[in-house]
């Protein structure tokens, strides 16, 4: 008891001392100190792309406002996947806010990695201007389909589409008219411009990645009519890829490759065409939307302020088909609740229209429509937001199952081998439409074959 | 054990005084029973593990993995995998070809640098070098140099009015360009260990040969091959089984393109275990893999007994 007493003497005169220098302190810091004891930290692992940096200056910006602490731990692409299953099968997960791939954000859904926000935040509200991208930020668990009607998974923090690039400045001095909003512009337009070796009409991305060659394809693929599969969202996994519309997307896109393109596009990846387009060594690329930032970056690019960007193309009558590349954030499952409800409060804050435009402003994608009707569209350095609002509105979701990464991988080596002359595009579908069909069936789930094409 | 060695006086010893125990064999294994057991430990649970997962399709829901057990089903599968069939054939001719490269240039530069009068720690800094670098930045390097567009390479060529090569983007002569880029990497590890045989050699054999009047080149088939076989064998199974496993350089130079020209079983197997988290499958042909490697040591020393009391 005395001891107790003596030792409750003690404390308080402890306490005392430390509290008069906590109030002291507390004095002398800014009003966020207040604001940071309220907030936990939180880590986000993100992914080593373009978009980054402003991604950061958004972070920046947010403990400038909040006195919250955030951290980023970058990876590169499939480092980041990894990173983030290691995480969220453990017990207890390091990292809080998850930056999912459209390649893999299913895997989180599916596999229950990710917390529903509402089950965090029963207040949050979704900003009905933020683009769902394709309702990816949604999944009915019970239904193991991505719809409104589930629960609100994720936020969008990149909207990944790509765009046609093209040299507005040889459009000019050779006459051309307008964007290349259809195939047959595109490739009239290539081939005009196709001056080898010092020039080429398009650079297109034929090697074999973990998402390389198959996302270029996809633009055409689904601009020329054709899909993957029939129908994801009734669940209807039918492979139609070698469909009629599959294979003049195919052959389309081997002939522009063939008679306009890189001599080496079976062995392009992404850094190399955005390199051959920004040397001005090429007339049109149709790639992801956050390589604007290099393209107008003057003491990198030699083609800076002499591009003009455009929705990919279509068949006349088709809408432009976009694919998503998108990133989206979701929380943990496995972290203390005080680190969700953290994630949530910068999700929230995110989402705003003034983060928005300062994040537009600082190189970033925004993924609130109010910041596409912005005064800063209208600017010219802005001048890829209007067509990237066109191009998400019309943007396809290719993958809306766990299992795509095993999909994927049989179209980047189809298609590469395609590319690469190995094979003919005819055989390229109809061995990659059998192989796709087995994975699925192996999986359980509702596929057809249709007829091998000739 | 002394009366194995089949000497008389060894036999002439009576079988009552052989000591029947070592009075310390017991303490010795106490010892090192932590230690062992601890490197059985390491070294069979996870082979062991790797087995028992090919026997089983993981899938996760709720936060929490799902083991089916499907029998020998990712074995099976392993025959009518497109990639893996090209892995292994791929496997088999780079490992063939980088090993050739890096013995004959190896042992070559030991010769060279043994019979270096001066400069030889000069050189064999030199040589060694490429060694020392790590994977990533050899991969970066050489994809640069070799690039078509505007690498080292292709300017080289430029200055003699020649095309430029399509070396990594050409399925004729990617799984080439990778192995020489393996011969540059690996070929100082050849070369360190054929120097060290050398310079072990005894001189006086060399000596007797001079005395014979043996030319240079009788010397190194009658003297220097012989006396440097062992060092060759091990070199060669060393780097046979590291052969077989690459992986950084095809994944940063090619990443396994054009179509399955550089795919090499290491290589398949991350895109089926990670990219793809097939775990299951991925394990199964791990397993398929390590049998292999075994298969290959077993030949290897097969041939070194033959080989070796000619």
């Amino acid at each position: 008891m005395d001891r107790t007493t003596q030792g409750s003497t003690a404390l308080g005169r402890r306490t005392l001392l430390g509290g008069a220098a906590a109030l002291t302190g507390a004095a002398m810091l800014p009003r966020r100190a207040g604001a940071q004891a309220r907030t936990a930290p939180i880590t986000i692992v993100i992914n080593q792309s373009p978009w980054l940096d402003s991604f950061r200056r958004s972070i920046e910006l947010y403990e400038r406002e909040t006195g919250a602490r955030v951290e980023l731990d970058v990876n590169p692409f499939a480092g980041s996947l990894e990173k983030q299953r290691n995480s969220v099968r453990a017990s207890r997960g390091t990292t809080d806010l998850l930056i999912m791939n459209s390649t893999w954000f299913a895997e989180m859904y599916f596999g229950g990695f990710v917390e529903p926000i509402h089950a965090m935040d029963p207040g949050f509200r979704l900003d009905p201007e933020v683009y769902t991208l394709g309702d990816s930020i949604y999944f009915d668990a019970d239904a193991k389909t991505l719809t409104p009607r589930g629960k609100l998974m994720s936020l969008p923090i990149a909207p990944i589409v790509p765009l046609t690039y093209y040299r507005g400045d040889l459009y000019r001095e050779n006459g051309i008219e307008g964007a290349p909003l259809t195939f047959q512009q595109l490739e009239a337009n290539a081939k005009r411009l196709h001056r080898p070796p010092r020039m080429v009409g398009i650079v297109q991305r034929g090697a074999r990645g973990p998402a390389s060659v198959s996302y270029d394809f996809y633009s055409y693929l689904y601009g020329f009519g054709g899909s993957v599969f029939r129908n994801q969202a009734a669940n209807d996994y039918t492979v139609t890829l070698n469909a009629p519309e599959g294979r003049a997307a195919l052959e389309y896109y081997l002939r522009l490759a063939r008679e306009c393109g890189h001599p080496r596009t079976a062995a392009l990846e992404q850094a190399e065409v955005i390199q051959n387009y920004v040397t001005g060594r090429a007339a049109h690329m149709i790639t992801v939307v956050a390589a604007w930032s290099q393209v107008e970056d003057r003491e990198r690019s030699a083609v800076a302020d002499r591009t003009e960007f455009a929705p990919p193309p279509s068949l006349p009558g088709l809408p432009t088909a976009p694919p998503l590349g998108h990133w989206l954030a979701g929380v943990s499952r496995n972290v203390p609740d005080e680190r969700k409800r953290a994630a949530v409060q910068f999700l929230n804050w995110f989402q705003t229209p003034a983060a928005q435009i300062a994040y537009a402003r600082g190189g970033g994608l925004p993924i609130h429509a109010a910041a596409y009707r912005d005064a800063m569209a209208d600017e010219r350095r802005y001048r890829w937001m209007k067509p990237l609002g066109v191009a998400l509105e019309k943007s396809v979701n290719i993958f809306q199952f766990p299992e795509a990464a095993e999909v994927v991988a049989v179209l980047e080596l189809g298609l590469n081998r395609a590319v690469a002359g190995e094979i003919t595009a005819v055989a390229a579908l109809n061995e990659m439409a059998t192989q796709i069909h087995a994975v699925m069936a192996a999986r359980g789930y509702r596929t057809a074959l249709l007829e091998p094409l000739r | 054990m002394s009366l194995a060695t089949g000497t008389g006086a060894a036999l002439a010893v009576p079988a009552q005084r052989v000591r029947p125990a070592d009075p310390d064999a017991l303490w010795r294994w106490a010892a090192l029973s932590p230690a062992l057991l601890l490197m059985l430990g390491l070294g069979l649970l996870p082979v062991l593990n790797l087995v028992a997962l090919g026997f089983f399709d993981v899938h996760w829901a709720e936060g929490q993995s799902e083991l089916r057990f499907v029998g020998t089903a990712h074995y099976a599968a392993l025959a009518k995998d497109p990639l893996f069939g090209s892995a292994i054939l791929n496997t088999v001719v780079f490992a063939i070809g980088a090993v050739a490269g890096q013995m004959g240039l190896g042992f070559a530069l030991a010769l060279l640098c043994s019979k270096a009068t001066r400069g030889r720690t000069f050189w064999r800094a030199v040589f060694i070098l490429p060694v020392l670098l790590p994977g990533i930045v050899i991969g970066a390097m050489w994809k640069l140099m070799m690039n078509p567009d505007f690498g080292a390479i292709a300017q080289l060529l430029d200055l003699f009015g020649l095309p430029p090569v399509d070396w990594l983007g050409n399925a004729r002569l990617a799984l080439f360009s990778v192995v020489l880029v393996d011969i540059w990497h690996w070929t100082p590890f050849c070369f360190l260990l054929f120097l060290a045989g050398l310079e072990a050699l005894p001189r006086d054999v060399y000596e007797a040969a001079k005395v014979d009047g043996a030319s240079t080149w009788q010397e190194l088939r009658y003297v220097t091959l012989p006396l440097m076989w062992p060092t060759i064998a091990v070199t060669f199974v060393f780097r046979l089984v590291l052969a077989f496993k690459v992986f950084d350089e095809v994944y940063l130079l090619t990443g396994g393109g054009p179509g399955t020209a550089t795919e090499v079983v290491s290589f398949t197997i991350y895109l089926r275990f990670f990219t793809q988290d097939r775990a299951g499958y991925g394990a199964a042909m791990s397993v398929a893999v390590i049998f292999l490697i075994f298969l290959m040591l077993a030949a290897a020393a097969a041939t070194r007994r033959r080989v070796q009391p000619a």
